[in-house]
């Protein structure tokens, strides 16, 4: 059809004529947001346990929300980490020595003191893309990379998830896939298996030979493939409920080559210093619930995970934020954010403290990595934000953690009972957040 | 006819204030947390939706559409605020070409858009096109004369200048952020307390699939306006044609090939309004047209 009228003139005569209708002079102009434009989030993260590992992290998150409803997240992440971290052998009454992974020097605990390698030094560099794209008018598609590198350390990974709505946008069902490709390539070698660990001088000559027969590579390498099935339902106006199962396979070296056993004899006094040993494949599975409840003004999120593997190990974990606005008093849209976090797990099969000479022979896997034995934990935090400067949201965290790891049923034996086992580990986190 | 009252509810900050006019739910958010003002901008601004609803509802008897509508044929006395909406809807169609006409409503009669594939015949259509046409009409400052059988609407215009009058009428009141919704025609006094943007939700007027609905885009609002035209249930299925509900006064027939709803921002609600009702009548070429006009928009097809 044509128009006589330019169609270019329609908007300003409307302007003259909606003037004339509202007595209005008209001088306002519609804004709208710059869809197009980025939006940045950046944090600073401090954690710090006492007496052992610090780290620091920066983050930048950059997102860019297209006009077809396409979004670009970048995110990078810097972390730095130092400090000691514990190797697994159980405190002596005597002075003992170790030797660094990398075979280069030694490192000596004191008695009663819980042996921890301080040769952690490291910076690790992370970058992960997403992009979500709706494909239809109820199917979400997402996918993703991820890049990882540090010293002695490069994970790639990929990822993609799709989102279905359905009944009116109240019930969500999504499925998502991701695949790592992690390869290891520490300082020294990938030591064998249950093989001693080498003490005495490294510069004499026959020490590299020697120490060279206790590695079996140089890098090895982890898969790791996640499927996760999500559904998430509006219950009503004020509450939202997520379930989630996801079932993990990790497969290749999962051992960690810094870690080690202590061998005992009866009295509890240690003989030797054996290289842990891991499967080589762990399944794990878990299952999540989380709720989110409106209040008239506080909202309410509580979750619960359990998780359970093919090395025994079942965990726990409650989480739990409650956000109270504050209003306007400390800023645009302040808020106070307490949370709570309970964990607690189960130790793997092979997990044990320490091994005694008698038990060590037919052995094939065993480790005292704290991580996989039997623990608790919780985290108390508060978290204040608000928004300045108009749009810009600040926020700071700061929170209490405490490890507490017993002893899985493994009696202490020996000179071993007088000594802490196992030490309960504190950290202070905090973290500040600002979005431009 | 809707019920006169409005109920207040807080939310954070917020006041919310929902009554139902023009058909349709309306709301009014006030970002304030004092319940003697917010009580008072309630009564004044659905005091004045209830008057531009009484004023000019064609459904309504005693209204001043209606008065004109039976004295089609004969010269009507108006006001200044009916003048001005007239004179409004005039310009509309000039610019329009004849395509947006407020005298095409009549044509509504032969044409139901119930989904089904009932397709009046051209006869039917012909004997409607009779009475359309805003060049028969004679319009002054004082009166407004109807050729017989004619009849008039403000439907498409109406409850845009309810947006904007109670937008003007909100700003006298208090300086405090107000955002007017009446039945997906919003405007905003300003932006919100330290200058963030309103975030209004568009719902996807989704097609065929029953009450499927859903907010499904975000857009961010620090002042004016924006109105959506179209509505996707409304419609008429023949030989595979899908005939939309917006009809072209000068043929009698729909518009064919126009996107299912327009949105779009502009300073005031009636220009939004107007912009996004001329695109439809634009049909493909929707998009084009809006394009030139160097307005934000949105078009769902």
């Amino acid at each position: 059809m044509k128009s006589s009228t330019p169609n270019k003139n329609i908007k300003a005569a409307l302007t003259v004529a909606s003037a004339a209708l509202l007595g209005t002079s008209n001088t306002t102009q519609a804004q709208t947001a710059e869809e197009d434009s980025w939006q940045f989030d950046s944090a600073f993260l401090f954690y710090s346990e006492a007496d052992r590992v610090s780290a620091g992290e920066a983050i930048i998150n950059a997102q860019k929300m297209f006009d077809d409803e396409e979004i670009l997240n970048l995110k990078l992440t810097v972390d730095t980490l130092t400090g000691s971290s514990a190797n697994g052998a159980v405190a002596q009454p005597n002075v003992q020595t170790f030797t660094r992974p990398s075979g280069n020097g030694q490192y000596i605990t004191n008695e009663a003191d819980t042996p921890l390698d301080d040769t952690f030094k490291d910076t690790r560099v992370q970058l992960n893309t997403q992009w979500t794209k709706p494909l239809a008018s109820n199917y979400t598609l997402s996918v993703g990379g991820h890049l990882s590198k540090e010293y002695d350390y490069l994970s790639l990974g990929v990822n993609s998830n799709l989102a279905i709505d359905f009944d009116r946008k109240n019930s969500t069902f999504s499925t998502g896939f991701s695949y790592f490709y992690d390869t290891f390539a520490p300082e020294g070698g990938i030591p064998k298996p249950l093989v001693s660990m080498l003490i005495g001088d490294s510069d004499t000559p026959s020490w590299d030979v020697n120490f060279a027969q206790t590695r079996l590579t140089n890098d090895e390498i982890k898969t790791t493939t996640d499927i996760l099935f999500g559904f998430t339902q509006v219950i009503h106006r004020r509450m939202i409920m997520q379930l989630n199962y996801s079932y993990s396979m990790v497969e290749g070296y999962l051992s960690d080559p810094f870690k080690i056993v202590s061998v005992v004899n009866s009295s509890g006094l240690t003989q030797d210093n054996i290289y842990e040993s891991r499967p080589d494949s762990r399944v794990k599975q878990s299952l999540y619930a989380q709720s989110m409840y409106h209040f008239e003004s506080n909202v309410l999120d509580i979750s619960y995970r359990y998780m359970w593997d093919d090395w025994d190990i079942i965990s726990h974990t409650i989480d739990s934020r409650l956000r109270i606005p504050l209003g306007d008093i400390w800023g645009k849209d302040s808020f106070l954010q307490p949370h709570f976090r309970f964990y607690q797990q189960s130790a793997a099969e092979f997990y044990r403290p320490f091994i005694q000479e008698d038990n060590v022979n037919g052995i094939e896997y065993l480790s005292a990595d704290y991580r996989i034995g039997e623990m608790m934990a919780y985290t108390v935090g508060l978290k204040f934000g608000a928004v300045i400067n108009g749009k810009n949201e600040l926020s700071f965290r700061l929170e209490y953690y405490r490890q507490t790891p017993t002893d899985g049923g493994y009696e202490s034996i020996g000179v071993l009972s007088d000594l802490e086992l196992y030490p309960t580990i504190e950290a202070i986190i905090g973290q500040v957040t600002y979005s431009f | 006819m809707t019920t006169k009252k409005f109920t207040i509810s807080q939310c954070k900050d917020s006041h919310s204030i929902s009554f139902n006019a023009m058909a349709s739910p309306c709301e009014v958010i006030v970002q304030s947390t004092d319940a003697k003002l917010v009580g008072a901008l309630a009564q004044v601004i659905c005091t004045e939706v209830w008057r531009i609803e009484g004023k000019y509802n064609r459904y309504d008897p005693k209204s001043v559409c209606s008065m004109i509508n039976t004295n089609a044929g004969q010269t009507v006395a108006i006001d200044e605020e009916t003048y001005l909406l007239l004179d409004f809807a005039e310009q509309c169609y000039q610019l329009s070409d004849g395509l947006f006409d407020i005298s095409s409503g009549c044509l509504r009669k032969v044409w139901s858009f119930d989904a089904s594939d009932n397709i009046p015949n051209q006869a039917d259509v012909k004997k409607q096109l009779k009475s359309v046409g805003w060049r028969k009409i004679n319009l002054n400052r004082q009166s407004i004369t109807l050729q017989k059988n004619m009849e008039i609407d403000f439907g498409g215009i109406g409850k845009e200048y309810a947006v904007d009058r109670t937008i003007r009428l909100a700003k006298q009141t208090t300086q405090k952020p107000v955002l007017v919704n009446l039945g997906g025609d919003i405007a905003v006094t300003g932006s919100r307390h330290n200058n963030t943007p309103w975030q209004v939700a568009i719902e996807r007027p989704d097609v065929d699939i029953g009450d499927e609905k859903s907010a499904d885009m975000i857009v961010s609002l620090y002042s004016g306006a924006l109105a959506t035209s179209g509505d996707s249930r409304r419609y008429l299925l023949n030989g595979g044609q899908r005939y939309g509900h917006v009809l072209n006064a000068k043929t009698g027939w729909p518009i064919t090939h126009a996107p299912r709803s327009v949105t779009v921002v502009a300073p005031q609600c009636i220009q939004a309004g107007i912009l996004a009702t001329m695109a439809l009548l634009q049909g493909h070429q929707a998009e084009q047209f809006l394009s030139a006009q160097d307005v934000k928009f949105w078009a769902r097809r």
